[in-house]
Protein backbone atom coordinates (compact mmCIF):
# COMPACT_ATOMS: atom_id res chain seq x y z
CA UNK A 1 0.00 0.00 0.00
CA UNK A 2 1.07 3.72 -0.97
CA UNK A 3 1.80 6.05 1.98
CA UNK A 4 -0.86 8.79 2.23
CA UNK A 5 0.56 12.27 0.89
CA UNK A 6 1.44 13.96 3.53
CA UNK A 7 2.71 17.72 3.99
CA UNK A 8 1.91 20.88 1.65
CA UNK A 9 3.51 19.00 -1.14
CA UNK A 10 0.86 16.14 -0.99
CA UNK A 11 -1.88 18.44 -0.06
CA UNK A 12 -1.59 20.52 -3.13
CA UNK A 13 -1.50 17.82 -5.50
CA UNK A 14 -4.28 15.85 -3.43
CA UNK A 15 -7.41 16.23 -5.46
CA UNK A 16 -9.89 16.01 -2.78
CA UNK A 17 -7.81 18.53 -1.16
CA UNK A 18 -8.05 20.76 -4.04
CA UNK A 19 -11.96 20.24 -4.24
CA UNK A 20 -12.23 21.92 -0.81
CA UNK A 21 -10.18 24.10 -1.94
CA UNK A 22 -11.78 25.21 -4.87
CA UNK A 23 -15.19 25.78 -2.99
CA UNK A 24 -13.59 27.93 -0.49
CA UNK A 25 -12.48 29.94 -3.88
CA UNK A 26 -15.83 29.94 -4.71
CA UNK A 27 -17.13 31.42 -1.17
CA UNK A 28 -14.72 33.88 -1.36
CA UNK A 29 -15.88 35.31 -4.17
CA UNK A 30 -19.40 35.73 -2.56
CA UNK A 31 -20.83 33.37 -5.11
CA UNK A 32 -22.78 31.02 -2.67
CA UNK A 33 -25.43 31.14 -0.52
CA UNK A 34 -24.00 30.07 2.05
CA UNK A 35 -23.85 26.37 1.33
CA UNK A 36 -21.23 24.97 -0.40
CA UNK A 37 -21.31 25.58 -4.66
CA UNK A 38 -19.66 22.55 -7.27
CA UNK A 39 -17.12 24.84 -9.09
CA UNK A 40 -18.78 25.50 -12.67
CA UNK A 41 -16.03 24.74 -15.57
CA UNK A 42 -17.06 24.72 -19.24
CA UNK A 43 -16.97 21.29 -20.38
CA UNK A 44 -19.55 20.51 -17.19
CA UNK A 45 -21.93 23.18 -18.43
CA UNK A 46 -21.60 22.32 -22.08
CA UNK A 47 -22.64 19.13 -20.95
CA UNK A 48 -25.96 21.17 -18.87
CA UNK A 49 -26.70 23.04 -22.50
CA UNK A 50 -26.79 20.08 -24.46
CA UNK A 51 -29.82 19.48 -22.87
CA UNK A 52 -32.13 21.83 -23.43
CA UNK A 53 -33.64 23.60 -27.13
CA UNK A 54 -32.53 26.80 -25.73
CA UNK A 55 -28.79 28.72 -27.33
CA UNK A 56 -26.37 29.60 -25.16
CA UNK A 57 -26.82 33.04 -25.71
CA UNK A 58 -30.63 33.35 -25.05
CA UNK A 59 -31.42 35.65 -22.75
CA UNK A 60 -33.90 34.32 -20.22
CA UNK A 61 -34.55 37.41 -17.63
CA UNK A 62 -33.39 40.81 -17.45
CA UNK A 63 -33.83 43.64 -14.70
CA UNK A 64 -33.12 46.65 -16.75
CA UNK A 65 -33.16 48.77 -13.30
CA UNK A 66 -30.08 46.77 -12.11
CA UNK A 67 -28.85 46.79 -15.76
CA UNK A 68 -28.30 43.31 -16.29
CA UNK A 69 -29.43 40.35 -17.92
CA UNK A 70 -29.00 36.54 -17.95
CA UNK A 71 -28.53 34.13 -20.14
CA UNK A 72 -28.89 30.39 -20.48
CA UNK A 73 -25.31 29.79 -20.16
CA UNK A 74 -25.00 31.55 -16.87
CA UNK A 75 -28.10 30.30 -15.96
CA UNK A 76 -26.79 26.53 -16.48
CA UNK A 77 -23.32 27.54 -14.75
CA UNK A 78 -25.56 28.65 -11.63
CA UNK A 79 -27.30 25.29 -12.05
CA UNK A 80 -23.86 22.89 -12.19
CA UNK A 81 -22.86 25.07 -8.80
CA UNK A 82 -26.32 24.20 -7.54
CA UNK A 83 -25.57 20.89 -7.69
CA UNK A 84 -28.06 20.26 -10.26
CA UNK A 85 -27.37 16.88 -12.96
CA UNK A 86 -27.47 17.86 -16.71
CA UNK A 87 -30.93 16.35 -17.09
CA UNK A 88 -32.20 19.02 -14.68
CA UNK A 89 -31.71 21.68 -16.47
CA UNK A 90 -34.45 21.87 -18.81
CA UNK A 91 -36.71 21.87 -15.64
CA UNK A 92 -34.96 24.46 -14.30
CA UNK A 93 -35.37 26.90 -17.32
CA UNK A 94 -38.81 25.84 -17.47
CA UNK A 95 -38.99 26.84 -13.68
CA UNK A 96 -37.27 30.00 -14.03
CA UNK A 97 -39.97 31.14 -16.91
CA UNK A 98 -43.15 29.44 -14.76
CA UNK A 99 -41.71 32.06 -11.97
CA UNK A 100 -41.22 34.79 -14.31
CA UNK A 101 -44.41 34.67 -15.06
CA UNK A 102 -45.86 35.69 -11.91
CA UNK A 103 -46.97 39.18 -11.50
CA UNK A 104 -45.23 40.38 -8.95
CA UNK A 105 -41.71 38.60 -9.51
CA UNK A 106 -40.33 41.76 -10.67
CA UNK A 107 -40.54 43.56 -7.09
CA UNK A 108 -39.35 40.25 -5.11
CA UNK A 109 -36.20 39.76 -5.05
CA UNK A 110 -35.33 42.83 -3.20
CA UNK A 111 -38.36 43.17 -1.28
CA UNK A 112 -38.64 43.20 2.80
CA UNK A 113 -41.36 40.17 2.00
CA UNK A 114 -38.81 37.93 0.59
CA UNK A 115 -40.84 35.43 -1.21
CA UNK A 116 -39.76 32.29 -2.04
CA UNK A 117 -40.47 30.31 -5.36
CA UNK A 118 -43.10 27.23 -4.49
CA UNK A 119 -42.02 24.82 -8.04
CA UNK A 120 -44.32 22.65 -8.92
CA UNK A 121 -43.47 19.55 -11.08
CA UNK A 122 -46.47 17.63 -13.21
CA UNK A 123 -45.99 14.62 -15.34
CA UNK A 124 -43.42 11.38 -16.03
CA UNK A 125 -40.20 13.96 -15.60
CA UNK A 126 -40.88 13.27 -11.56
CA UNK A 127 -40.11 9.55 -11.92
CA UNK A 128 -36.98 10.18 -14.07
CA UNK A 129 -35.53 12.50 -12.33
CA UNK A 130 -36.46 11.50 -8.82
CA UNK A 131 -38.22 14.48 -7.92
CA UNK A 132 -40.08 13.61 -4.74
CA UNK A 133 -44.23 13.60 -4.82
CA UNK A 134 -44.50 11.46 -1.76
CA UNK A 135 -43.72 11.39 1.94
CA UNK A 136 -41.66 14.78 3.40
CA UNK A 137 -42.28 16.70 -0.20
CA UNK A 138 -41.07 19.82 1.43
CA UNK A 139 -37.68 18.12 1.76
CA UNK A 140 -35.23 18.52 2.86
CA UNK A 141 -33.11 14.55 1.13
CA UNK A 142 -33.71 14.45 -2.13
CA UNK A 143 -31.50 15.64 -5.11
CA UNK A 144 -33.42 17.06 -8.08
CA UNK A 145 -36.52 18.87 -5.60
CA UNK A 146 -33.48 20.54 -3.77
CA UNK A 147 -31.16 21.34 -6.59
CA UNK A 148 -33.66 22.89 -9.00
CA UNK A 149 -34.85 25.08 -6.48
CA UNK A 150 -31.77 26.23 -5.33
CA UNK A 151 -30.65 26.78 -8.96
CA UNK A 152 -33.31 29.90 -8.57
CA UNK A 153 -31.67 31.26 -6.22
CA UNK A 154 -28.47 31.05 -7.27
CA UNK A 155 -29.99 32.47 -10.63
CA UNK A 156 -30.84 35.42 -8.95
CA UNK A 157 -27.89 36.00 -6.93
CA UNK A 158 -25.41 35.92 -8.87
CA UNK A 159 -27.37 36.63 -12.29
CA UNK A 160 -28.93 40.03 -11.12
CA UNK A 161 -26.20 40.74 -8.04
CA UNK A 162 -29.15 40.52 -5.83
CA UNK A 163 -27.50 39.61 -2.40
CA UNK A 164 -28.54 39.65 1.25
CA UNK A 165 -27.72 43.36 2.93
CA UNK A 166 -27.56 44.69 -0.22
CA UNK A 167 -29.76 45.11 -3.26
CA UNK A 168 -31.88 41.86 -1.31
CA UNK A 169 -33.71 43.92 1.88
CA UNK A 170 -35.85 40.53 3.13
CA UNK A 171 -36.59 41.59 6.72
CA UNK A 172 -37.00 37.90 7.97
CA UNK A 173 -37.02 35.60 4.88
CA UNK A 174 -38.26 32.41 5.36
CA UNK A 175 -37.15 29.14 6.11
CA UNK A 176 -36.93 27.44 2.69
CA UNK A 177 -36.63 30.29 0.52
CA UNK A 178 -34.67 28.45 -2.43
CA UNK A 179 -35.47 24.74 -1.93
CA UNK A 180 -39.21 24.65 -2.11
CA UNK A 181 -39.42 22.22 -5.18
CA UNK A 182 -42.04 19.39 -5.48
CA UNK A 183 -43.77 16.66 -7.38
CA UNK A 184 -47.52 16.84 -7.31
CA UNK A 185 -48.64 13.71 -6.39
CA UNK A 186 -50.34 12.65 -9.12
CA UNK A 187 -50.68 9.12 -8.85
CA UNK A 188 -52.63 9.96 -5.47
CA UNK A 189 -54.67 12.85 -6.46
CA UNK A 190 -58.25 12.81 -7.23
CA UNK A 191 -58.16 15.33 -9.38
CA UNK A 192 -56.58 16.68 -12.58
CA UNK A 193 -52.72 17.75 -12.30
CA UNK A 194 -52.29 20.99 -11.37
CA UNK A 195 -50.04 21.28 -15.14
CA UNK A 196 -53.94 20.86 -16.67
CA UNK A 197 -55.42 23.80 -14.81
CA UNK A 198 -52.18 25.88 -16.15
CA UNK A 199 -53.57 24.86 -19.37
CA UNK A 200 -51.13 21.77 -20.63
CA UNK A 201 -52.33 18.72 -22.05
CA UNK A 202 -52.20 15.57 -19.24
CA UNK A 203 -49.40 13.78 -18.79
CA UNK A 204 -46.88 16.68 -20.22
CA UNK A 205 -43.56 17.69 -18.49
CA UNK A 206 -44.63 20.97 -16.93
CA UNK A 207 -43.63 22.98 -14.20
CA UNK A 208 -45.76 25.59 -12.25
CA UNK A 209 -45.09 28.41 -9.77
CA UNK A 210 -46.29 30.37 -7.56
CA UNK A 211 -43.97 32.99 -5.10
CA UNK A 212 -44.99 32.42 -1.44
CA UNK A 213 -44.25 34.51 2.26
CA UNK A 214 -44.81 31.31 3.89
CA UNK A 215 -46.43 28.01 4.25
CA UNK A 216 -48.46 27.09 7.32
CA UNK A 217 -49.71 23.09 8.45
CA UNK A 218 -53.44 22.15 9.05
CA UNK A 219 -53.36 19.29 10.67
CA UNK A 220 -56.87 17.62 11.10
CA UNK A 221 -57.08 13.75 11.53
CA UNK A 222 -60.53 13.85 13.54
CA UNK A 223 -63.01 14.21 11.39
CA UNK A 224 -64.82 12.75 8.12
CA UNK A 225 -66.41 15.28 7.47
CA UNK A 226 -65.70 17.96 4.45
CA UNK A 227 -67.02 20.50 5.78
CA UNK A 228 -65.64 20.44 9.00
CA UNK A 229 -62.22 19.90 7.11
CA UNK A 230 -62.54 22.60 5.00
CA UNK A 231 -63.63 25.24 7.85
CA UNK A 232 -60.54 24.32 9.43
CA UNK A 233 -58.48 25.28 6.12
CA UNK A 234 -60.73 28.59 6.12
CA UNK A 235 -59.77 29.55 9.18
CA UNK A 236 -55.98 29.66 8.38
CA UNK A 237 -56.66 31.33 5.16
CA UNK A 238 -58.58 33.80 6.65
CA UNK A 239 -55.63 34.82 9.26
CA UNK A 240 -55.93 38.49 10.31
CA UNK A 241 -51.17 38.61 10.75
CA UNK A 242 -51.52 37.82 6.72
CA UNK A 243 -53.56 40.52 4.98
CA UNK A 244 -51.41 43.23 4.56
CA UNK A 245 -53.81 45.52 3.04
CA UNK A 246 -55.27 46.32 -0.31
CA UNK A 247 -58.18 44.14 -1.43
CA UNK A 248 -57.77 41.20 -0.11
CA UNK A 249 -55.70 38.17 1.36
CA UNK A 250 -54.14 34.80 -0.55
CA UNK A 251 -53.47 31.94 -0.18
CA UNK A 252 -53.27 28.10 -1.63
CA UNK A 253 -53.42 24.69 -0.39
CA UNK A 254 -50.64 21.70 -1.04
CA UNK A 255 -53.12 18.84 0.47
CA UNK A 256 -51.89 16.14 1.51
CA UNK A 257 -53.57 12.78 -0.21
CA UNK A 258 -56.00 11.91 2.83
CA UNK A 259 -57.32 15.49 2.63
CA UNK A 260 -58.01 15.47 -0.73
CA UNK A 261 -59.21 11.86 -1.46
CA UNK A 262 -61.47 13.06 1.49
CA UNK A 263 -62.83 15.44 -0.08
CA UNK A 264 -63.57 13.98 -3.45
CA UNK A 265 -65.41 10.98 -1.54
CA UNK A 266 -67.88 13.34 -0.45
CA UNK A 267 -68.37 14.23 -4.15
CA UNK A 268 -66.42 17.44 -4.18
CA UNK A 269 -63.95 18.82 -7.20
CA UNK A 270 -61.17 21.03 -7.18
CA UNK A 271 -63.46 23.91 -8.09
CA UNK A 272 -65.83 22.53 -5.34
CA UNK A 273 -63.12 23.27 -2.71
CA UNK A 274 -62.17 26.78 -3.90
CA UNK A 275 -65.45 27.85 -3.71
CA UNK A 276 -66.34 26.32 -0.60
CA UNK A 277 -63.11 27.59 0.96
CA UNK A 278 -63.60 32.03 -0.92
CA UNK A 279 -66.93 31.71 0.32
CA UNK A 280 -65.96 30.86 3.67
CA UNK A 281 -62.83 32.61 4.62
CA UNK A 282 -64.09 35.70 5.25
CA UNK A 283 -63.32 37.90 8.33
CA UNK A 284 -65.83 40.81 10.08
CA UNK A 285 -64.57 43.95 9.12
CA UNK A 286 -64.07 45.16 12.64
CA UNK A 287 -61.70 42.14 13.32
CA UNK A 288 -59.18 44.05 10.62
CA UNK A 289 -60.05 47.64 11.68
CA UNK A 290 -59.73 46.50 15.72
CA UNK A 291 -56.11 44.89 14.89
CA UNK A 292 -54.95 48.28 12.60
CA UNK A 293 -55.26 46.98 9.14
CA UNK A 294 -57.99 49.31 8.05
CA UNK A 295 -55.66 51.32 5.92
CA UNK A 296 -51.92 50.35 5.51
CA UNK A 297 -49.90 48.62 3.25
CA UNK A 298 -48.97 50.06 -0.24
CA UNK A 299 -51.53 52.10 -1.82
CA UNK A 300 -53.69 51.26 1.16
CA UNK A 301 -55.27 54.95 1.43
CA UNK A 302 -58.52 54.04 -0.34
CA UNK A 303 -59.15 50.88 2.14
CA UNK A 304 -61.96 48.13 1.03
CA UNK A 305 -62.25 47.30 4.77
CA UNK A 306 -63.96 50.28 5.75
CA UNK A 307 -65.58 51.01 2.42
CA UNK A 308 -69.16 52.85 4.14
CA UNK A 309 -70.88 50.90 0.53
CA UNK A 310 -70.01 47.13 2.11
CA UNK A 311 -69.80 48.12 6.02
CA UNK A 312 -72.14 45.43 7.28
CA UNK A 313 -71.20 42.81 5.16
CA UNK A 314 -68.24 40.21 5.77
CA UNK A 315 -65.02 40.84 4.27
CA UNK A 316 -64.03 38.06 1.93
CA UNK A 317 -59.88 37.26 2.54
CA UNK A 318 -59.17 35.77 -0.39
CA UNK A 319 -59.30 37.31 -4.13
CA UNK A 320 -61.57 34.68 -5.75
CA UNK A 321 -62.06 31.06 -5.67
CA UNK A 322 -59.90 29.96 -8.82
CA UNK A 323 -57.24 32.17 -7.28
CA UNK A 324 -57.00 29.82 -4.20
CA UNK A 325 -54.74 27.31 -6.28
CA UNK A 326 -54.84 23.68 -4.88
CA UNK A 327 -52.81 20.45 -5.28
CA UNK A 328 -52.05 17.59 -3.94
CA UNK A 329 -48.57 16.35 -2.48
CA UNK A 330 -47.12 14.34 0.08
CA UNK A 331 -47.87 10.65 1.68
CA UNK A 332 -50.93 9.49 2.40
CA UNK A 333 -49.74 8.55 6.03
CA UNK A 334 -51.79 11.25 8.04
CA UNK A 335 -54.49 13.80 7.52
CA UNK A 336 -51.98 16.73 6.82
CA UNK A 337 -51.57 19.53 4.44
CA UNK A 338 -50.05 22.91 4.08
CA UNK A 339 -51.56 26.53 3.33
CA UNK A 340 -49.10 28.62 1.08
CA UNK A 341 -48.95 32.17 1.25
CA UNK A 342 -49.08 33.85 -2.33
CA UNK A 343 -46.64 37.30 -2.53
CA UNK A 344 -48.66 40.47 -3.28
CA UNK A 345 -51.49 41.34 -4.86
CA UNK A 346 -51.05 39.00 -7.69
CA UNK A 347 -52.73 35.88 -7.81
CA UNK A 348 -50.99 32.59 -9.25
CA UNK A 349 -50.95 33.34 -13.39
CA UNK A 350 -52.52 30.06 -13.86
CA UNK A 351 -49.99 29.29 -16.66
CA UNK A 352 -47.94 26.23 -16.56
CA UNK A 353 -44.78 25.88 -18.92
CA UNK A 354 -43.61 22.62 -20.42
CA UNK A 355 -39.98 21.18 -20.23
CA UNK A 356 -38.44 20.76 -23.62
CA UNK A 357 -35.13 18.54 -23.83
CA UNK A 358 -33.23 18.76 -26.80
CA UNK A 359 -33.82 15.94 -29.46
CA UNK A 360 -30.65 14.78 -28.89
CA UNK A 361 -30.55 14.38 -25.31
CA UNK A 362 -34.16 13.13 -25.16
CA UNK A 363 -33.44 10.38 -27.80
CA UNK A 364 -30.67 9.35 -25.20
CA UNK A 365 -31.99 9.43 -21.66
CA UNK A 366 -35.73 8.92 -22.71
CA UNK A 367 -34.99 5.53 -25.19
CA UNK A 368 -37.68 7.71 -27.24
CA UNK B 1 -5.19 29.02 -9.84
CA UNK B 2 -8.58 27.93 -10.05
CA UNK B 3 -8.64 29.44 -13.81
CA UNK B 4 -11.19 27.57 -14.98
CA UNK B 5 -14.03 27.96 -13.10
CA UNK B 6 -16.88 29.89 -14.83
CA UNK B 7 -17.88 32.78 -12.81
CA UNK B 8 -21.45 32.93 -12.69
CA UNK B 9 -22.07 36.74 -12.19
CA UNK B 10 -20.90 37.52 -15.57
CA UNK B 11 -24.29 37.75 -18.22
CA UNK B 12 -24.43 38.70 -21.33
CA UNK B 13 -25.13 42.34 -21.77
CA UNK B 14 -23.92 43.21 -18.53
CA UNK B 15 -22.26 47.15 -18.18
CA UNK B 16 -19.65 46.06 -15.78
CA UNK B 17 -17.61 49.16 -15.75
CA UNK B 18 -20.20 51.82 -16.40
CA UNK B 19 -18.67 55.39 -16.53
CA UNK B 20 -18.92 57.68 -13.88
CA UNK B 21 -22.16 59.83 -14.21
CA UNK B 22 -22.17 63.57 -14.01
CA UNK B 23 -24.55 65.31 -11.45
CA UNK B 24 -26.02 68.07 -12.49
CA UNK B 25 -24.80 72.17 -11.40
CA UNK B 26 -26.55 73.37 -8.12
CA UNK B 27 -28.23 76.97 -8.13
CA UNK B 28 -27.48 79.55 -5.52
CA UNK B 29 -30.69 79.42 -4.34
CA UNK B 30 -34.12 78.06 -5.20
CA UNK B 31 -35.73 81.61 -5.40
CA UNK B 32 -38.39 81.51 -8.13
CA UNK B 33 -37.41 77.93 -9.36
CA UNK B 34 -39.76 75.43 -10.31
CA UNK B 35 -40.41 72.29 -8.17
CA UNK B 36 -41.03 69.04 -8.74
CA UNK B 37 -42.16 66.12 -6.47
CA UNK B 38 -41.46 62.37 -7.80
CA UNK B 39 -43.88 60.26 -4.98
CA UNK B 40 -44.06 56.72 -5.50
CA UNK B 41 -47.12 54.83 -4.11
CA UNK B 42 -45.60 54.02 -0.41
CA UNK B 43 -48.02 55.30 2.43
CA UNK B 44 -47.52 58.68 3.43
CA UNK B 45 -44.61 59.33 0.62
CA UNK B 46 -47.30 61.86 -1.18
CA UNK B 47 -48.05 63.86 1.84
CA UNK B 48 -44.58 63.84 3.25
CA UNK B 49 -43.33 65.72 -0.53
CA UNK B 50 -46.26 67.56 -0.03
CA UNK B 51 -45.31 68.94 2.75
CA UNK B 52 -41.82 69.67 1.72
CA UNK B 53 -43.12 71.36 -1.06
CA UNK B 54 -45.23 73.76 0.63
CA UNK B 55 -42.39 74.57 3.11
CA UNK B 56 -40.16 75.27 0.18
CA UNK B 57 -42.85 77.44 -1.60
CA UNK B 58 -43.41 79.51 1.76
CA UNK B 59 -40.01 80.02 3.29
CA UNK B 60 -37.46 79.20 0.12
CA UNK B 61 -39.11 81.08 -2.47
CA UNK B 62 -39.89 78.45 -4.93
CA UNK B 63 -42.11 79.76 -7.71
CA UNK B 64 -44.60 76.52 -8.30
CA UNK B 65 -44.66 72.62 -7.77
CA UNK B 66 -45.43 69.93 -10.17
CA UNK B 67 -46.00 66.87 -8.11
CA UNK B 68 -45.83 63.20 -10.12
CA UNK B 69 -46.59 60.16 -9.03
CA UNK B 70 -45.12 56.47 -10.25
CA UNK B 71 -46.98 53.73 -9.56
CA UNK B 72 -44.56 50.47 -9.68
CA UNK B 73 -42.30 50.91 -7.06
CA UNK B 74 -39.68 49.06 -8.54
CA UNK B 75 -38.70 50.48 -11.57
CA UNK B 76 -37.42 53.79 -12.23
CA UNK B 77 -40.34 56.08 -13.00
CA UNK B 78 -41.76 55.65 -17.12
CA UNK B 79 -40.70 58.11 -19.82
CA UNK B 80 -43.45 60.09 -19.84
CA UNK B 81 -42.96 61.62 -16.24
CA UNK B 82 -39.40 61.96 -16.18
CA UNK B 83 -40.45 64.11 -19.13
CA UNK B 84 -42.59 66.16 -17.54
CA UNK B 85 -40.41 66.88 -14.64
CA UNK B 86 -37.26 67.68 -17.21
CA UNK B 87 -39.71 70.04 -18.98
CA UNK B 88 -41.26 71.73 -16.19
CA UNK B 89 -39.15 71.65 -13.49
CA UNK B 90 -35.70 73.08 -12.16
CA UNK B 91 -34.88 71.05 -9.25
CA UNK B 92 -36.67 67.56 -8.21
CA UNK B 93 -37.38 65.95 -4.74
CA UNK B 94 -38.20 62.35 -4.82
CA UNK B 95 -39.62 59.82 -2.58
CA UNK B 96 -39.49 58.25 -0.11
CA UNK B 97 -37.66 55.14 -0.70
CA UNK B 98 -39.22 52.76 2.50
CA UNK B 99 -39.06 49.28 1.24
CA UNK B 100 -36.17 47.31 -0.74
CA UNK B 101 -37.05 47.74 -4.40
CA UNK B 102 -38.26 51.38 -3.67
CA UNK B 103 -35.14 52.67 -2.18
CA UNK B 104 -33.00 51.48 -5.12
CA UNK B 105 -35.42 52.81 -7.61
CA UNK B 106 -35.92 56.24 -6.08
CA UNK B 107 -32.19 56.41 -6.35
CA UNK B 108 -32.30 55.43 -9.48
CA UNK B 109 -34.69 58.47 -10.59
CA UNK B 110 -32.43 60.92 -8.66
CA UNK B 111 -29.00 60.10 -10.80
CA UNK B 112 -31.14 59.99 -13.95
CA UNK B 113 -33.05 62.91 -13.59
CA UNK B 114 -29.34 64.41 -12.50
CA UNK B 115 -28.10 63.19 -15.78
CA UNK B 116 -30.45 65.58 -17.69
CA UNK B 117 -29.15 68.52 -15.44
CA UNK B 118 -31.69 68.98 -12.59
CA UNK B 119 -30.63 69.08 -8.81
CA UNK B 120 -32.54 65.95 -7.43
CA UNK B 121 -32.82 65.37 -3.06
CA UNK B 122 -34.12 61.75 -3.01
CA UNK B 123 -35.70 60.39 0.32
CA UNK B 124 -35.17 57.14 1.99
CA UNK B 125 -36.03 56.08 5.16
CA UNK B 126 -32.49 54.92 7.31
CA UNK B 127 -33.24 51.60 7.11
CA UNK B 128 -32.47 50.65 3.48
CA UNK B 129 -28.95 52.93 3.04
CA UNK B 130 -27.13 49.71 1.93
CA UNK B 131 -29.93 48.86 -1.12
CA UNK B 132 -29.89 52.79 -1.79
CA UNK B 133 -25.51 52.65 -2.00
CA UNK B 134 -25.29 49.67 -3.97
CA UNK B 135 -28.41 51.38 -6.87
CA UNK B 136 -25.90 54.32 -6.68
CA UNK B 137 -22.65 52.51 -7.31
CA UNK B 138 -24.72 50.54 -10.38
CA UNK B 139 -25.80 53.80 -12.12
CA UNK B 140 -22.31 55.05 -11.82
CA UNK B 141 -22.62 57.30 -9.31
CA UNK B 142 -21.02 55.95 -6.06
CA UNK B 143 -21.25 58.38 -3.21
CA UNK B 144 -24.41 59.97 -4.66
CA UNK B 145 -26.10 62.08 -1.83
CA UNK B 146 -29.94 61.36 -0.64
CA UNK B 147 -31.34 62.14 2.47
CA UNK B 148 -32.17 59.64 5.33
CA UNK B 149 -35.33 60.51 7.60
CA UNK B 150 -35.87 58.08 10.47
CA UNK B 151 -37.36 54.92 9.77
CA UNK B 152 -40.73 53.89 9.79
CA UNK B 153 -42.49 56.00 7.73
CA UNK B 154 -46.30 54.62 7.03
CA UNK B 155 -47.36 54.53 10.77
CA UNK B 156 -47.32 58.25 10.66
CA UNK B 157 -50.07 60.66 11.39
CA UNK B 158 -50.54 63.92 9.20
CA UNK B 159 -48.84 65.63 11.62
CA UNK B 160 -46.24 63.39 12.16
CA UNK B 161 -45.58 63.35 8.65
CA UNK B 162 -45.44 67.05 8.29
CA UNK B 163 -43.09 67.63 11.44
CA UNK B 164 -41.13 64.90 9.38
CA UNK B 165 -41.01 67.26 6.04
CA UNK B 166 -40.33 70.43 8.12
CA UNK B 167 -37.51 69.03 9.60
CA UNK B 168 -36.03 67.63 6.64
CA UNK B 169 -36.29 70.56 4.71
CA UNK B 170 -32.87 72.35 5.40
CA UNK B 171 -30.95 69.63 4.94
CA UNK B 172 -33.03 69.35 1.30
CA UNK B 173 -32.61 72.72 0.71
CA UNK B 174 -28.35 72.32 1.45
CA UNK B 175 -29.09 69.21 -0.75
CA UNK B 176 -29.88 71.30 -3.22
CA UNK B 177 -28.21 74.11 -3.34
CA UNK B 178 -24.47 73.02 -3.25
CA UNK B 179 -22.41 70.06 -2.05
CA UNK B 180 -24.62 67.37 -3.05
CA UNK B 181 -22.57 65.54 -5.26
CA UNK B 182 -21.83 62.64 -5.29
CA UNK B 183 -17.76 61.60 -4.03
CA UNK B 184 -15.76 62.04 -7.07
CA UNK B 185 -14.31 58.83 -8.27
Amino acid sequence: MTAPSVGPAGKATDPVEQAGAVIEYCYDRGWTDGLPVVPATQSRVDEFLATTVRGPDDIIGSAPHLDRSISVAQAAANAVMAGCRPEYFPVVLAAWEAVNLERSVRGAWQSTSGPAPLIVVNGPVRSRLGINCEGGVFGPGFRANATIARAIGLIVRNGYGIRPHELEQATQGLPGRWSVCLGENEELSPWEPLSVVGGLGRGRDAVSAVLIRTCEYVDNRGTDSPDAVLADFADTLARLGAFVGGGHSSGGLVLGPEHAQLFARHGYSRADVQHWLFEHAVRDRADLIAVGKAAGGVGGENSPVTDPARVGTPFPMMPSATDIPILVAGAANAAISMVFRPFGWAPWSGRSVPVAWSAAFAEVTHGS
Amino acid sequence: MFDSVIDPTLGPARDAERAPTALADRPESLSGLRLGLLANIKHNAEPFLAAVGQVLVERHGVARVLARKKLDITSTAPQEILDDLRAGCDIVVIGVGDCGSCSASAVADGIILEQSGLPAVVVCTDAFIASADVMAGLRGAPGYRYLTIPHPMANLTPDGVRDRAAAAVPEIVGMLTRGAMAATP
